[in-house]
Formats: C-alpha cells, structure tokens, sequence
C-alpha cells in the first residue's frame, strides 16, 4: 500500500476529505480492495438512498445496492473517464431501479413498508405521525395527503419516477439526469414537467 | 410571458432550473398576476409535503449493505484466487510442449498415488479413511455384448485426523474449516480453536477475514477473542476499525472498541469520533465516548 493511499484511507477513518477520487479509481482498477472500498463509502449512501426512494422496500433496495456494486467492481476496469464516476455509477444503479420499477408495474405489488427504530412501519404513517402531532384534523388530512401522494408516485411512469427522483430527492441537475439516463437536458425537463403536473392535478384539493 | 408559461415554470422554478433571463420573466409576470403567485405558493406546499415523503435510510440498512457487499467481493477474490493458483500449479510443468506426455503420466500417477493413499487405514497424522458415507452416481454405461454395466460414483469419505494444534496440517484443515464450511457451528469451535495462535500470521490473516465477512456474529465475536492482543498492529487496527463502523452486531462493535482502546493508540480517536456520528446504539455510544475519554481526545469533532 502506498503512502499516499495509507495517508488517504487514515483521512477518510476520521472523517476528513478524500483523496483524489481518480486515484482511488486508478488504484481500484489495479485490483486494490481498499480503494474500491474508498469508492464504494463515498457513494453507496446515496445509492441507497436512491433506491430506498424509488423502490420503498428494503429488500428491493439492498438486492440493487449489491448488484451495482458488483457490477461496478466487475466493469471498473472498462472505466474511460470519459464521464464522472459519479454519471457511470448512476447509469448503473437507476438502470437497476428502472427494471426493478417495470417488472414492479407488472407485478403491481408495491410496498410502502419501512424499516424504523420501532420495527416495520408503513412510510405513509411514519410521514403522517411526525407531521401533525396533536391535531387530530390536521393528523387526518396529512395521512390522506401522504396517501395521495404515494398513489400519484405510484401512477407516474418509471421514467418521471426517476427523473422526479433524481431532482427532488438527490438534488442532481437536470444536466446531470440527462447524461444519467442518456438523455438530453430538455427531455429530463419534459419529463420532470410531467411528473409534477401529473402531481399538482391529483394533488390539487390538498395543496 | 402569459399565464399558461408561467404555470409551466413555477416547478422549475422552485428546482432553480431556469436561466436568468427566464427567472427574471417568471419574477415580472408574478408580480402582475395574482393567480399565479397562488399557483406559485400552492406548488411550494406541494413541495415540502413531497420532501416529507422521503425514505430514511437507517444506518443499520447501511451496514447490512456494506458487510453484504463485502463478503460478496471476498468470496469471488477467495474463488479466483484459488482458481489462479490451481492454474498456475496445472500449467507450470506443462509449459514446454515436450514436456506435456510426460505431465500426463505423472497426472496419471498422482492419481494412482492418491487413491492408494485414501485406502491406507492410518497416514502420517494417524488419520484413517472409513467406507463412503456419500455416493452419487455420475455416469452410466451400459455393455450389451457383455451384459455388464460401467459405473462412475463420486463418493464422499470420512477421514478422521488426529494431532496436536501446532501440526501444521491440523491447523490447515481447521483453518479450513472455519473459512468455508457452511456450518456456522463448525467455524465457532473451528475459531476457538485457532485462536490463541494468532502470533502466526495464517493464522492471523483468517481470524481478520472472519471478523470482516463471516455472517455470523459468534464466529465474529471468537475472532475478535483471537485478536485481543493486536491493536496496534497495523493490519488489525485498519479491520478492526471497519468492523467498528460497518458491522450490524451491536456485541461485535463493542468487542471492537475494547481491542482497539486497549493498544491505547493515538489514532483510533478519529475513529471512534467517526463512529459517535452515526451509531444509534447508546452502549455502543458509551463505550466509544468512554474510550475517548481515556485517552483524552474529545468526543466531538471539528
């Protein structure tokens, strides 16, 4: 292990910033674990986080966090640079969510179940509890507004679903969607303009 | 710019993904209309109801993921390895072409060798073979001329070994054992075993494996035992730290911080501060706040 990696691993133990990211890829390409473990930390929460949203199942989630990895690990040596890592990773990983989200459209059997503190717990009571404490009116239509929402999350397309996902929850650019899902700009906007027109109409007695 | 722009931008607006000449269009035209400031106000509510949608990813999730992932990576790295090396050992002797009848016959003979080796009743080791205890038939053929069948089984044997724990082929099948059986009680007592003799550095090497990628915490738990007396080696230090912020057991943390506070090192602090940032578990919190104060670091960090 060279120093430079070392020193960089001893940083990223105690939380400081990490080394360049394309030594950690040229190191990990070379076969290193302990690079490939660098990338796989500062990513994989979002990943996750990712799935979490898209699939709102636990299972689902960890089965796509583990086959991006390993796809990642198996196809880092094709790695050109010619994108961030950060594009290349997220191709993968909404690619996963995507065929995930198509069979899901099939099957129609989604889950709104999340792990807690406390156990198990459907998401829309978990949203409705924290939101209205106390006020037992304001409790009711919170629960029928987080209802509403998870049908109308449900009805749009897998592809506005990620797209929505992608800009609202992850915060990324419509730029950045677009080169993920290998598409322009303008169409990740349609597309995100769908999905929120499609929220606003179903959502419209609440809001 | 009209109203139906407008409503069209007022998402994209709240996304900040207009450009500045569009803004300023946006900005213009709501100051005028009213109706679209309340459309505006409307698709803000929509938005922080949409934020309160999102899913937690709890830490315990996290861990499960990454200690998943690694004992994933660890076994296709063990299984190539090994594939690696049983090539290398097939196709050196073989590399010269002149050589390659003369491989054959030796393949030949090793295979006459060994089978006389599994039928002798004691070996070296005082080990014995005794009658199959598996059999499956592989192959089937029959001689109508003769009226005889040819048959290929693949059985399996129990051989029982004996010998003292520094034997170097005793410790090989143990540490066996506690790499790759599937029996998780097997590799508790496999692990106990080997413990205590972490000073060699096979030994070592699988007591770390195990902490990081074994699946059951019991096996975990025996070598972390075995690696008590290692925190300040290097190697140990850098496992034991991410066992300490990946692994799901809440008794494997703990035995992790205890090793790693024991060596009294320096450069665990960061460590365990990184560590108060995202465990959820208040012992574990403790211990980690506890251990941090014995060596007079701050329990925060900046």
């Amino acid at each position: 292990m060279t120093i430079q990696r070392e020193a960089a691993l001893a940083g990223n133990l105690s939380g400081t910033a990490g080394a360049d990211e394309a030594t950690w890829i040229r190191a990990a390409q070379q076969g290193d674990q302990d690079a490939f473990e660098q990338l796989v930390r500062a990513y994989d929460q979002n990943v996750l986080r990712l799935a979490m949203n898209l699939l709102r199942s636990v299972d689902d989630a960890h089965d796509v966090y583990q086959e991006a990895f390993l796809r990642v690990y198996k196809n880092l040596h094709s790695f050109r640079f010619d994108c961030t890592f950060h594009t290349w990773l997220y191709r993968i990983v909404t690619n996963l969510c995507l065929d995930h989200l198509r069979k899901r459209k099939v099957r129609r059997e989604e889950s709104t179940v999340i792990e807690t503190a406390e156990g198990p717990k459907d998401r829309i009571q978990t949203v409705a509890e924290e939101s209205a404490e106390g006020d037992p009116q304001r409790a009711l239509m919170s629960r029928q507004l987080s209802q509403r929402i998870q049908e109308v999350l449900g009805s749009l397309t897998p592809r506005e679903r990620m797209v929505f996902e992608l800009r609202h929850y992850q915060g990324l650019r419509l730029k950045s969607i677009g080169e993920v899902l290998g598409t322009t700009e303008e169409a990740a906007k349609n597309c995100l303009f769908r999905a929120t027109q499609k929220m606003r109409h179903a959502l419209g007695d609440f809001v | 710019m009209n109203c139906e722009q407008a409503t069209k931008e007022l998402s994209l607006l709240l996304y900040d993904e207009l450009s500045f000449e569009q803004e300023e269009a946006l900005h213009q035209h709501l100051e005028q209309c009213g109706n679209c400031r309340q459309l505006l106000a409307r698709e803000k509510t929509l938005h922080h109801a949409l934020d309160r949608m999102e899913v937690p990813v709890g830490s315990d999730v996290l861990t499960k993921c990454r200690r998943d992932l690694r004992g994933r990576l660890s076994a296709r790295a063990a299984g190539r390895n090994r594939l690696r090396q049983l090539w290398s050992m097939l196709a050196r002797p073989f590399a010269m072409s002149w050589l390659k009848p003369v491989g054959a016959l030796a393949l030949v003979a090793a295979g006459f060798g060994m089978s006389r080796m599994m039928q002798t009743p004691a070996g070296a080791l005082g080990s014995r073979t005794a009658e199959p205890v598996a059999m499956q038939v592989r192959y089937l053929q029959p001689d109508p001329a003769s009226g005889n069948v040819r048959i290929v089984l693949d059985e399996t044997r129990q051989r029982v070994m004996t010998g003292s724990l520094e034997d170097a082929a005793i410790q090989q099948v143990l540490l066996s054992a506690a790499k790759e059986s599937s029996d998780p009680g097997l590799r508790v007592v496999s692990m106990d075993m080997l413990k205590n003799r972490a000073q060699s550095a096979v030994v070592r090497r699988a007591l770390l494996q195990a902490v990081q990628i074994d699946v059951n915490p019991g096996v975990r738990m025996k070598a972390l035992e075995g690696l008590k007396s290692y925190g300040s080696d290097p190697e140990a230090r850098k496992v034991l730290a991410r066992v300490l912020l990946t692994d799901d057991n809440p008794g494997v943390r703990i035995q992790a911080i205890d090793i790693l506070a024991q060596s009294h090192g320096a450069e665990n602090a960061g460590v365990f501060q990184e560590l108060l940032e995202t465990e959820s578990n208040n012992y574990v919190r403790l211990r980690s706040q506890k251990a941090l104060r014995d060596m007079n670091a701050s329990v925060e960090t900046f």
